[in-house]
């Protein structure tokens, strides 16, 4: 009888658990992966991966048929600048945040393919900032950390694409 | 008191374990509740985004991190035809023709979500690189083995075997980028390549 009540109780709370580790999960993995980059490249700084091998493993599924560059980001000591050449290909550049969630993007496609040849500016700001402070493009962050991905198109001739996130940076803003 | 401490850490060791057992059955089962299926494809419309549920975010977290939005791009995986999991000794035949997306390419992933080693260096194809029928359609030969045509070379995946966790030996993603109002109000049933087992060694 004392062995089915400890029985009972260890899976009633791990019954609960599971909902626990999956609201636990995400992050875990993010920080891992935080952890892992910014240890390899540093923080509020761009860095350009070679075209995705077999040897790849920046990022899960990784497309073999576009170029990756991220930015690992920490806004505690203020705005970050992201400032980017969009070439003529698709090109996206999208924000993470420690949760996951992929919560503001920009691409040349569809109703943005305005600004292909053009030169994104984007103020990268933390929760605690207001966005009426800033001017240009500025986006937001959910979270003080976070990852941006640029994806651009690797089909074809890649220089030009290559070229354009050669030209891009990711730094901390001037104020 | 050391007796009832050893118990008590015996007890939330099998938890821990236990949730985690629930927890990967839960995330397979909340997949499937939270996918739509395509054919053998499946979707799930929620990836990335903040509305994704408990359960699909842990499964993007452990099999698809950074993960785009699907007006960014739409994902569609391939992990069985017609029930049956994917196997290197089989081979299959994808045909298709032009999707409403910007771009879209197909790329086979070992069981360990990476791309899949080969001396070819051939992970995908995409809408430009295929050689094409008269009529613009395609078709891709996914084999272990060489094969004429378009030939997507799979094999054993880069991480040890004892690490594998799916009853599949690879799976297939169709990435769709900036795909059409078709596939982001009916993904149910927008056009999609066909898979098709040719037949096993």
């Amino acid at each position: 009888m004392k062995l089915l009540k400890w029985v009972v109780a260890i899976v009633v709370c791990a019954w609960l658990g599971q909902y626990a580790l999956a609201l636990a999960l995400p992050s875990l993995v993010m920080e891992t992966l935080y952890a892992l980059g910014t240890k390899q490249q540093g923080y509020n700084q761009l860095a350009i991966s070679e075209l995705p091998d077999e040897e790849f493993r920046t990022i899960v599924r990784p497309s073999p048929d576009l170029l990756y560059a991220s930015c690992f980001y920490n806004l505690e000591n203020g705005p970050v600048v992201i400032e980017a050449h969009i070439p003529s290909r698709y090109w996206s550049m999208q924000f993470y945040q420690m949760n996951t969630d992929n919560y503001a993007g920009i691409t040349n496609q569809r109703d943005e393919r305005y600004r292909t040849g053009s030169t994104v500016n984007v103020t990268l700001i933390g929760s605690d900032e207001s966005p009426n402070d800033f001017a240009g493009e500025v986006i937001q962050s959910p979270t003080q950390r976070g990852i941006m991905l640029l994806r651009a198109s690797a089909i074809g001739d890649r220089d030009e694409q290559q070229a354009a996130l050669l030209a891009s940076r990711c730094e901390p803003a001037t104020r | 008191m050391f007796k009832l401490a050893m118990k008590l850490l015996a007890a939330a060791v099998a938890t821990v374990l236990l949730s985690a057992i629930f927890l990967a059955r839960n995330i397979n089962r909340g997949l499937d509740d939270m996918s739509v299926h395509n054919s053998d494809w499946t979707t799930s419309v929620a990836t990335g985004s903040e509305g994704a549920g408990l359960m699909l975010k842990a499964a993007v977290a452990l099999g698809g991190l950074l993960a785009s939005t699907q007006e960014n791009s739409m994902y569609y995986r391939l992990s069985s035809v017609a029930g049956e999991p994917l196997r290197l000794n089989c081979r299959y035949r994808i045909e298709g023709d032009d999707y409403d997306a910007d771009w879209w390419s197909i790329t086979a992933y070992g069981w360990d979500n990476y791309l899949i080693p080969n001396p070819q260096k051939r992970y995908s194809f995409n809408d430009e690189n295929l050689v094409r029928n008269a009529d613009g359609s395609w078709v891709i030969t996914v084999a272990a083995a060489e094969q004429a045509g378009n030939w997507l070379p799979v094999g054993p995946s880069g991480a040890p075997q004892w690490r594998k966790a799916v009853d599949y030996d690879f799976d297939l993603l169709l990435r769709l980028y900036t795909p059409g109002e078709a596939y982001l109000k009916f993904p149910e049933s927008a056009a999609l390549p066909t898979v098709t087992l040719e037949g096993c060694q």
